[in-house]
C-alpha cells in the first residue's frame, strides 16, 4: 500500500505539533522538485504554491507536494507534464473544497504516520470537526463553511506555535473574523456579525492582547477548534468553567445543596455578556443601578436583600482596604517599617477575592464568611497605619525633646569650656 | 556593717591599680592650638563613632539571627516590634556610614597635615589598616539583614576579588564558603563582622592610640616653621580638661544628628532577598567602594589583551600600597619644599577623583 500523499495541510493542525522547529534548518530537498521548479515559472495562483512552499512545516519536515497531491517529483523538468502528472503515480490534483477535511486527515487521522512527527500528536481532528456546526454543514454538501485550509492557510502552512500562523492565539480571533464579520456570507445562516469586535473589547482581549497573555482566552478557548460549536444555554457555565472553575463549582454546589436546575433560570452571560466580557465591578452587586442582581430580584424578594447585603459588604471590603492600603502606603514614605502590617493586609485582599467568587454560589451565608473576614483584616491594617502614625509623632517629639538636651549640654560644655580658659587654662 | 568610706574605696583601688598614673598622664598631655587645630577633633570623633557601633552593635545582637532563613525577619522585628529597636538599628548604620566618612575626613587631614612624618609613621600604617578594616566592617555588615540589594551587592563584591589572580579563586571561596552567595556567606560575613573585624580592630586601635599617646599631637611643618621663625614656643591647650570637654561638644553635634537622622530617615530594611530572582537595576555598593566600582565599571574588557577588571583590581591595589607607603614617599623636606607640596597635589587629586567617581555612580542614568 502506498504512503498516503496527503500529508500536507494536516501536520499544522496539530497544536505544537513542530513547535521546537530549528530557525533555519537546511533547504528541504523536496524544494528541489520538479514541481517546485516547473510552478515557479508559472504566474497566478499556480506559481503561489511553489513560492509559498518554502516556509510552509510539511516541506520543512521532508515532504513534497507530491505527498498529498501524488504525481512524480522526478518527471516533468523538461516540459513533459503528463509524466509529472501522471494518474499512475497517484496524481489527484486540486482536492474539491469540500473534500479537503478527509484529504487532510489521510495523514492527520493516521496515529502511526504521525507518531514519526510528533509522539503527542492529536489525530482526532476530523472526528471533531464531524461533530462542529462547519463539519455537519460541510457533510451535507455546503461548500461555503470553513475547511482546514480556510483557518490554516492553503501552502505556507505554518505550526500553531508560530507568531506568524493564523491559527497562533492571537491571530485566532481575525482568523474567525474573515468569515464571521461577512455580513453577506453570515446572512445565509442567519448569524451576527460582530462577534469579534465585541471580543476585541473584552477582558479576555486585555489580557491576550495588552499583556500578552498567550494562555487568555480566545474564539476557540470557548467555541472549540475544530469541533467549533456554539455553545448552547445548558453548557455555558461548563464553558467558563473550564478556567473559571472556583465559580462554575459553586453555581454547581448550589444548584445541588438547592436541588434545583440554575442553569434554567441563570447563566454566565446574563451578568457578564459573552463576547464582549467587560472587566467586573464592585456594582454589578447590589441593589444600585448598575446591578446586574436587580434584573430578576424585585424590592422585598429575599435574594433581593441578599444582593443589597453582598453589595454593601464589598464596598465597605473596597473601601476600607483601599483606604488602609494608602495610609500604610504613607507611613512607608514617612520612613515606618509597615512590612508585616502590608502582608497582614493581603490577606483582606484576599478575602475580596474570595467574596467576589462565593457570590456565584448565591449563599449569603458562606459570602458572609469570607467578606466579614477580610472587612476584619482591611480594618486591622487601618489600625496598623494609624498606630503608625501614631509612632511617627511620638517619634518626632522625641527627637525634638532629645534636640533640646542635646543643645542644653552642648551650651553648657561651651559655657564651662569658656570659664576654664578664661580662668588662665592655657 | 560598717561601709568602708569612700576615700578608703579610692585608695584601695589605687593600691591594686595606680591609675593615678593615668591621671597624672592626662594632666601633662597637652595639645597643640593653630590655624588647623580643628582637625585634630577627628580622631576622637572616630573613637566616638567606633564605640557607638560597639554599643548599638552588641544590642542589635540580642535579637539578630544569622541565617537566610530568619535574618531578614529578625532585622525586621528589631525594626517593628524591639522597643527602640528602629532607633538603635538606624543609629548603627548612619553613625557606621559618617564613621566611615570621617575616617576619611581623618585620613585626609593627617596626609595634609604631614603628620605622618617620622616618628610618626607606623601610627599611619596602623590608620590606613584601621581605615581598611571600617571598610570591611562596612562590606560584611551590609549582608546581614539579607535584603536584595546586600545580596546582590555582595555577589558584585565577592565577585570583584575572585577576579584576583592566583589567590582569586581561592578568596571568593574563603568570602562566600563555597561557590555562591548563601545562608552560608551570611553566617561567615556575621562570623567577620562581630568576632574577627573587631578584636583585629581593637588591638590595632590600641597600638594607635598607644602611638598617639607616647608621640603627642603632631604640629604641622609650617606651623612648626612659622614658630621657629617668629622665635616663640608653638601654643598648646591641656589635654584634661579643655581638649576633652571640646570632644564632648562634637560627640554630642554628632549624637544630635545621628538621632535626627534615626528619627526622620530610619534605615530601610527594603525586601527579603531572593536568590533565584533577577538582580535587581541599579545595583550598587555603600557608597565608600563607590569609586571602585566606577573605575572598574568604566574600564574596557580587555586593554592591550589584558582583562580591564584586572587592570582595574591592580591599578586600585597599587594605589593603596602607594598610599600605605606615603611617609616613605614624600620627598619634601618638611615646611617647605616644592615637591612637598607637589605630592600634597596628589591627594587633592585622590579626593577629586573618588568624590568624581562616588557622584558619577549616583547621578548615572540607573545608577
Amino acid at each position: 500500500m502506498r504512503r498516503p500523499a496527503i500529508l500536507p495541510a494536516l501536520l499544522l493542525l496539530v497544536p505544537g505539533a513542530f513547535a521546537a522547529e530549528p530557525t533555519k534548518p537546511a533547504k528541504p530537498p523536496a524544494l528541489e522538485s520538479s514541481c517546485v521548479t516547473c510552478h515557479k515559472d508559472l504566474d497566478g495562483e499556480l506559481q503561489q504554491p511553489a513560492v509559498m512552499a518554502a516556509e510552509d512545516i510539511h516541506f520543512l519536515k521532508g515532504l513534497g507536494c507530491n505527498d498529498c497531491h501524488g504525481g512524480n517529483p522526478q518527471a516533468g523538468a523538461d516540459g513533459d507534464l503528463d509524466a509529472a502528472h501522471d494518474p499512475k503515480k497517484g496524481w489527484s490534483g486540486r482536492p474539491h473544497r469540500k473534500d479537503i477535511p478527509v484529504f487532510c486527515a489521510k495523514c492527520h487521522a493516521d496515529a502511526a504516520f504521525m507518531k514519526r512527527f510528533d509522539p503527542k500528536a492529536r489525530v482526532d481532528q476530523l472526528q471533531e470537526y464531524r461533530t462542529s456546526v462547519h463539519g455537519k454543514k460541510n457533510a451535507a454538501g455546503d461548500e461555503r463553511v470553513a475547511v482546514c485550509v480556510d483557518c490554516h492557510g492553503v501552502h505556507g502552512i505554518r505550526a500553531v506555535k508560530d507568531p506568524r500562523a493564523k491559527v497562533y492565539p492571537a491571530n485566532v480571533a481575525d482568523t474567525c473574523a474573515r468569515c464571521h464579520n461577512d455580513a453577506a456570507l453570515m446572512g445565509h445562516y442567519f448569524i451576527e456579525i460582530g462577534q469579534v469586535d465585541a471580543y476585541k473589547k473584552s477582558v479576555h482581549a486585555r489580557a491576550l492582547y495588552d499583556k500578552g497573555d498567550m494562555s487568555a482566552p480566545t474564539c476557540n478557548d470557548c467555541h472549540g477548534s475544530h469541533g467549533a460549536v456554539p455553545p448552547g444555554v445548558e453548557s455555558i457555565a461548563g464553558v467558563c468553567g473550564t478556567c473559571h472553575t472556583r465559580e462554575a463549582t459553586l453555581f454547581r454546589d448550589t444548584e445541588a445543596k438547592k436541588g434545583i436546575d440554575l442553569s434554567a433560570c441563570i447563566q454566565c452571560v446574563m451578568c457578564h455578556s459573552n463576547h464582549a466580557v467587560l472587566p467586573p465591578t464592585d456594582d454589578m452587586l447590589g441593589v444600585g443601578d448598575k446591578s446586574t442582581c436587580t434584573a430578576c430580584h424585585a424590592a422585598g424578594e429575599p435574594g433581593y436583600q441578599a444582593a443589597k447585603e453582598m453589595g454593601e459588604d464589598v464596598v465597605r471590603l473596597t473601601g476600607t482596604l483601599r483606604e488602609a492600603t494608602e495610609l500604610l502606603d504613607r507611613a512607608e514614605q514617612a520612613g515606618m517599617a509597615v512590612g508585616p502590617d502590608r502582608f497582614a493586609l493581603k490577606k483582606a485582599g484576599d478575602q475580596l477575592v474570595e467574596s467576589k467568587v462565593l457570590a456565584h454560589g448565591f449563599d449569603l451565608g458562606r459570602f458572609k464568611e469570607a467578606s466579614t473576614e477580610g472587612i476584619k483584616a482591611a480594618e486591622a491594617g487601618l489600625t496598623a497605619g494609624h498606630r503608625a502614625f501614631a509612632e511617627l509623632r511620638f517619634r518626632r517629639k522625641g527627637l525634638a525633646l532629645s534636640l533640646i538636651v542635646i543643645a542644653a549640654v552642648i551650651a553648657g560644655l561651651a559655657f564651662k569650656v569658656r570659664q576654664i580658659e578664661r580662668g588662665g587654662g592655657r | 556593717m560598717n561601709w568602708p568610706k569612700p576615700g578608703r574605696i579610692r585608695d584601695w583601688i589605687e593600691e591594686r591599680l595606680e591609675l593615678s598614673a593615668l591621671e597624672e598622664m592626662g594632666r601633662h598631655k597637652r595639645v597643640p592650638v593653630h590655624r588647623h587645630s580643628i582637625w585634630y577633633y577627628m580622631g576622637g570623633m572616630t573613637l566616638f563613632l567606633f564605640g557607638l557601633q560597639v554599643a548599638t552593635g552588641i544590642l542589635l545582637l540580642l535579637y539578630y539571627r544569622p541565617s537566610a532563613g530568619e535574618a531578614f525577619e529578625s532585622v525586621q522585628f528589631i525594626m517593628t516590634q524591639v522597643p527602640f529597636g528602629w532607633l538603635i538599628r538606624s543609629i548603627h548604620s548612619w553613625s557606621a556610614n559618617l564613621l566611615v566618612f570621617v575616617l576619611f575626613v581623618h585620613m585626609f587631614s593627617v596626609f595634609f597635615m604631614k603628620a605622618y612624618r617620622r616618628p610618626r609613621e607606623i601610627t599611619w600604617f596602623s590608620g590606613v589598616a584601621l581605615l581598611a578594616l571600617t571598610m570591611a566592617f562596612g562590606f560584611s555588615g551590609y549582608l546581614l539583614p539579607w535584603n536584595t540589594l546586600a545580596f546582590f551587592a555582595t555577589q558584585v563584591g565577592t565577585e570583584v576579588a575572585g577576579a584576583v589572580p592566583v589567590v582569586g579563586h581561592f578568596m571568593l571561596k574563603l568570602l562566600r564558603g563555597g561557590e555562591h552567595v548563601t545562608g552560608g556567606t551570611l553566617t561567615r560575613f556575621y562570623g567577620f563582622h562581630v568576632a574577627v573585624l573587631p578584636a583585629t580592630a581593637t588591638l590595632l586601635l590600641g597600638l594607635h592610640l598607644l602611638l598617639v599617646q607616647k608621640h603627642g599631637m603632631s604640629v604641622p611643618p609650617a606651623i612648626e616653621s612659622e614658630a621657629k621663625r617668629e622665635g616663640r614656643e608653638a601654643r598648646t591647650m591641656p589635654f584634661l580638661p579643655n581638649f576633652l570637654l571640646r570632644d564632648l561638644i562634637g560627640w554630642c553635634v554628632a549624637i544630635g544628628i545621628l538621632a535626627a537622622l534615626a528619627a526622620i530617615l530610619p534605615w530601610e530594611l527594603g525586601t527579603k532577598a531572593d536568590p533565584f530572582a533577577p538582580a535587581p537595576a541599579g545595583i550598587r555598593p555603600e557608597w565608600y567602594f563607590c569609586w571602585m566600582f566606577q573605575t572598574l565599571k568604566l574600564l574596557p574588557g580587555h586593554v592591550l589583551g589584558i582583562e580591564g577588571e584586572l587592570i582595574g583590581i591592580f591599578g586600585i591595589g597599587l594605589a593603596g600600597l602607594v598610599w600605605l607607603l606615603v611617609p616613605f614617599l614624600d620627598p619634601g623636606t618638611p615646611g617647605t619644599g616644592g615637591r612637598s607640596r607637589l605630592f600634597s597635589a596628589f591627594g587633592v587629586l585622590a579626593i577629586l577623583y573618588m568624590a568624581i567617581m562616588t557622584v558619577w555612580v549616583y547621578v548615572a542614568p540607573g545608577g
